[in-house]
């Protein structure tokens, strides 16, 4: 007698990692507040919260075991929607340069849209996962805190745009033509 | 509410340790990965992305420090 294969483990929308995730959304408006005041080492504070909360929606994925490709796809959505907002505003404020933040945010939608037909060639949520994409937000969050802070702008901003494009180039090819990995057996989706 | 939470030396100080710090150590544990991977089979897409992710966080790591070094008119 064969044994049944295990059921994929489905996980609510509704689970801690997600809240943390959700909670990024509540540093904009203080954010804002802080900007629009010229209050830096404030707006600096409330970019850092949100990067913490970044950190933290991974480890209580982790902890209550509620990993799924739904979190997955929310936390990468998040990282868009609050990053892009705060570089949008930080260059209409004259705090960042006006050029390489027009072109991240380029970037940034080129990528979301390749991620968007990825999605439709795998026929289910997943989100792309790519160790250099990885690296590349990291960095997009500090770029918003070295604009509130003062720190060596110019430099950051130019240098992040030619690394973003490399690594958009590079990821283009997995997410466009590349045959998609399976869905894990006995998990919902993958590492959160 | 006061308009600074920190002197601004002190700010300055904790972005600089905060970014160093980060892109430094990253520099070091992307090296570690890189080498790890080493000998792992090239044909292999996801071990040719992992690589070029490491080769990417040494050279933001990179960055990061130099940015660091740049703001304190060391280079």
């Amino acid at each position: 007698m064969v044994a049944a294969a295990p059921a994929p483990r489905v996980v609510s929308p509704f689970n801690p990692a997600n809240a943390v995730t959700a909670s990024r959304f509540l540093c904009l408006p203080p954010f804002v507040w802080a900007v629009d005041n010229g209050y830096h080492q404030w707006a600096t504070l409330f970019i850092l919260i949100c990067g913490v909360l970044d950190k933290i929606d991974g480890l209580a994925a982790r902890v209550f075991d509620c990993r799924s490709a739904f979190g997955e796809l929310f936390d990468a959505i998040t990282d868009g929607i609050c990053y892009g907002f705060a570089l949008i505003l930080v260059a209409a404020y004259g705090w960042a340069p006006v050029v390489p933040v027009a072109l991240i945010i380029a970037l940034g939608l080129a990528n979301t849209g390749m991620r968007g037909v990825y999605v439709r060639r795998a026929r289910r949520p997943v989100n792309y996962k790519s160790y250099a994409m990885e690296r590349i937000v990291a960095y997009t969050g500090y770029l918003v805190g070295f604009a509130t802070a003062g720190f060596e702008v110019t430099f950051y901003y130019w240098l992040f745009v030619p690394l973003m494009a490399l690594i958009i180039g590079h990821d283009a090819k997995r997410m466009l033509v590349d045959q998609i990995p399976p869905a894990p057996a006995a998990h919902a989706g993958g590492a959160r | 509410m006061s308009t600074e939470l920190v002197s601004q030396d002190a700010f300055y100080w904790f972005v600089t340790a905060l970014t160093g710090g980060v892109a430094g150590a990253w520099f070091v544990y992307d090296i570690i990965n890189l080498i790890r991977v080493r000998h792992a089979d090239a044909a292999d897409p996801l071990i040719r992305d992992r690589r070029f992710g490491y080769v990417m966080g040494i050279v933001i790591g990179f960055a990061g420090v130099l940015g660091c070094l740049r703001f304190h008119d060391v280079v």
